[in-house]
C-alpha cells in the first residue's frame, strides 16, 4: 500500500467516526446533558449541600453528603478546586473532601449519559456505583491514615458552610423536565421508538443521495460502524447554525439578551425535533416517522420553552443559558477532533494486540487498563469514544470500566493540583488506593458481565467493604485508646 | 482609589467577570487597580466555595456565578459611597 492510500485510509476513518458520533442517537442524549449540566451549575445553590460539610457534622452526614456534592455541583473545575480545597481545610476534612474528588470527575452528568448512549446503560451505571460506593471508601481509608495530621487543619468557624439557601420551586422542575426530555430521548423503549404516523415527502433522488452518502463516508456494520443517512446531514448542518447564532446571542449574554440567543435556542429545541423524527429514504422520497421519541421530546420542548419565556427569572435564564454555552464551547470542539482521531488511530490498530492484552477479565489487563488511564490525559469525554474503539477491538468490559474510572480520576495535572493543596505524600497515597479500587472495580464489573450471577457479585462487593469497615472500625477504635491515653497522661 | 481583586484560577467564567468588570470601571469613570488573584491558598482565605470571586476594598461582594454589568456598577458605587 503506498502511503497517499494509506492516508487516504486515515482520513476516512477519522470521518467516518466523527459521523456516527453526530448521529440521531447520540445528539438526542449529548445536546440535553450539556443543558442538565448547564442548569446544574446555575440554578442548584451551593448550601443546599455544602452546608451538611461543616466541621461539625457526623461521618455518615458527610461522606454521603460529600458523595451527593461530587454528582450535584461539580460539572466544572470551577468548582471542584475550590470545593475541595473547602472542604479539606475549613470543613469536614480530609476524608470527605476525597470522596468529593473521587467522585466529582468520575460521575459528571456529561460523562455518566455520555457512557451509556454509546456504550451502554450498563456500562453507565456501574460506573455510578461502584464510584459511589468506592469514593466513600477511599475516603474514609485517607481519613484514617492521616489521621494525625487531619485533626490539626484550619480552626475556621461553621460559618462557610452555614448556607441554608433553597432552589427555587420553578428551577426544580426545569431540571426534571430536562431529566425527561433525555429520558424520552435516549431509552430504548418499544412505545418511543413505535412510529404512531407516517408522512412521506416526495423529494426526487434520495436513494441516490444515500448511495453519494455511503461511498463519501464508507463503513462496516460487522465493526459497529455506522454510515451517514440524510437525517445526519440535515443535524451536522443545524448543529453549525447552532453554534454561529449562540455565538452572537449567547456569547455576550452578560450585556442583555438579543434576538440571536432566542433564534439559538430555539434552533436547538427545532433539532432535537428532527433528531427524534424516523427518517427513511428511498427511491420514492423521504418517510418521515412519527415515533414515540418525537411526541415525548416534542411535549418536553414546549414545556422547557414555557419556562423559559414565562416562569423563570432573567438571571436565572441567562446564567442557565450561558453556563450551557460555557460547557459545549469548552467541551464539543475537543469532542470533535478527539472522535477524529480516535478513528484514524483505530485504523492502526491490530484487535489482535488488543485482545492479547485486554481480551479476558484478569488482573493484569485491569492494571493495564488503568496505567493506560493515568498516564494519558484526555479531554473531558474524549475518554468515551477511546473506550469505545478499545471495546470494538476486542477488550474485555471489565478492564474497559478499571480504564473508564481511572482515566477522568487521575491524570498528571490533577494529581498536580492536589498535592499543592493536600501535600505531596497524601496526593501520591490517594493515587495508590484510586489505582487499586480501579482495578477491582473492572474485576467485580468483570467478573458479573463473564456471567458470575448478580447475588453473588453484589455479596462479594458487599463481603469486600464490610471487611475493610470493619478494620477501619477496629483501628479507629485503637487510635482513640491510644490518642486517650496519650492525653492523659499529658495532663 | 478602589482595589478590585478577580479571584479565580483562570477558568473561562473568572475571565468574563474581569472584562465586565473592567467595563463597569470603565463605565463609571473611576480610579480603581483590577488584581487578578490565582493562587488557591489566598483565594481561600476569602472563605468562598466556588470561584470566580469579587472583592472591592478587601470586601468579597460576590462568588461562584457572574454578576451582571449592571449588579457589579452597583457594587462599586456602593463602596464608593460608604468612604
Amino acid at each position: 500500500m503506498n502511503v497517499l492510500e494509506f492516508l487516504a485510509k486515515l482520513f476516512y476513518g477519522g470521518l467516518g467516526n466523527l459521523a456516527a458520533y453526530l448521529a440521531a442517537h447520540v445528539l438526542l442524549c449529548l445536546l440535553p446533558a450539556f443543558y442538565i449540566a448547564g442548569a446544574m451549575t446555575a440554578l442548584i445553590p451551593k448550601g443546599t449541600v455544602t452546608r451538611f460539610l461543616g466541621r461539625n457534622t457526623p461521618r455518615w452526614i458527610s461522606y454521603p453528603a460529600s458523595a451527593l456534592a461530587g454528582f450535584l455541583l461539580a460539572v466544572c473545575s470551577c468548582t471542584v478546586i475550590p470545593l475541595f480545597a473547602g472542604i479539606y481545610k475549613k470543613g469536614a476534612g480530609l476524608g470527605p473532601a476525597i470522596t468529593f474528588l473521587f467522585v466529582a470527575p468520575a460521575i459528571n452528568i456529561l460523562a455518566l449519559v455520555y457512557t451509556g448512549g454509546v456504550i451502554g446503560m450498563d456500562l453507565a451505571i456501574a460506573r455510578l456505583v461502584l464510584s459511589l460506593a468506592f469514593g466513600i471508601s477511599i475516603g474514609l481509608i485517607m481519613a484514617l491514615i492521616f489521621r494525625k495530621a487531619d485533626i490539626a487543619h484550619d480552626k475556621a468557624t461553621d460559618a462557610m458552610f452555614a448556607g441554608q439557601s433553597a432552589m427555587r420551586r420553578t428551577a426544580v422542575v426545569f431540571l426534571l423536565v430536562l431529566v425527561l426530555l433525555l429520558v424520552a430521548g435516549t431509552f430504548q423503549f418499544d412505545f418511543l421508538k413505535h412510529a404512531y404516523a407516517q408522512v412521506t415527502l416526495p423529494l426526487d433522488g434520495m436513494d441516490a443521495f444515500q448511495q453519494w452518502l455511503n461511498k463519501l463516508v464508507p463503513f462496516d456494520p460487522a465493526r459497529g460502524e455506522e454510515g451517514v443517512t440524510p437525517q445526519g446531514v440535515l443535524l451536522i448542518i443545524f448543529l453549525f447554525l447552532i453554534g454561529l447564532t449562540s455565538w452572537k446571542g449567547i456569547n455576550n449574554i452578560h450585556n442583555g439578551f438579543n434576538a440571536w440567543t432566542w433564534i439559538s435556542t430555539g434552533l436547538v429545541g427545532l433539532t432535537l425535533l428532527l433528531a427524534a423524527l424516523g427518517m427513511t429514504p428511498h427511491a420514492g422520497g423521504l418517510t418521515l416517522g412519527f415515533t414515540g421519541k418525537f411526541f415525548g421530546v416534542l411535549i418536553a420542548v414546549l414545556v422547557l420553552g414555557w419556562l423559559l419565556a414565562k416562569k423563570m427569572t432573567r438571571d436565572e435564564t441567562r446564567d442557565f443559558l450561558w453556563e450551557s454555552w460555557r460547557f459545549v464551547k469548552q467541551i464539543f470542539p475537543l469532542l470533535i477532533a478527539g472522535v477524529f482521531i480516535v478513528g484514524m488511530i483505530r485504523v492502526m490498530i491490530q484487535p489482535e494486540w488488543i485482545q492479547y492484552i485486554a481480551g479476558e477479565n484478569t488482573f493484569l489487563a485491569n492494571l493495564v487498563g488503568v496505567v493506560f488511564g493515568v498516564f494519558m490525559y484526555f479531554p473531558t469525554l474524549v475518554e468515551v469514544p477511546i473506550a469505545q474503539m478499545f471495546l470494538s477491538l476486542g477488550m474485555h468490559r471489565g478492564p474497559l470500566l478499571a480504564y473508564l474510572i481511572s482515566d477522568p480520576e487521575l491524570s498528571l495535572q490533577s494529581i498536580l493540583i492536589t498535592a499543592t493543596i493536600i501535600g505531596r505524600l497524601k496526593a501520591w497515597v490517594y493515587v495508590f488506593w484510586v489505582a487499586l479500587f480501579s482495578i477491582l472495580a473492572g474485576l467485580i464489573y468483570g467478573a458479573w458481565v463473564d456471567g458470575g450471577s448478580l447475588g453473588l457479585v453484589v455479596l462479594y462487593l458487599f463481603l469486600f467493604l464490610g471487611t475493610l469497615a470493619f478494620v477501619l472500625w477496629l483501628v479507629d477504635r485503637r487510635n482513640r485508646h491510644k490518642v486517650l491515653a496519650e492525653t492523659v497522661s499529658v495532663d | 482609589m478602589l482595589t478590585i481583586k478577580i479571584l479565580g484560577s483562570g477558568c473561562p467564567n473568572c475571565k468574563k467577570l474581569e472584562a465586565l468588570t473592567r467595563q463597569a470601571v470603565e463605565g463609571l469613570g473611576v480610579e480603581a487597580e483590577v488584581i487578578k488573584v490565582t493562587d488557591y491558598n489566598d483565594i481561600m482565605a476569602y472563605n468562598i466555595m466556588s470561584t470566580p470571586g469579587l472583592v472591592i476594598n478587601e470586601k468579597l461582594v460576590s462568588f461562584g456565578r457572574i454578576p451582571s454589568p449592571a449588579e457589579i456598577t452597583t457594587f462599586l458605587t456602593d463602596t464608593l459611597t460608604a468612604a
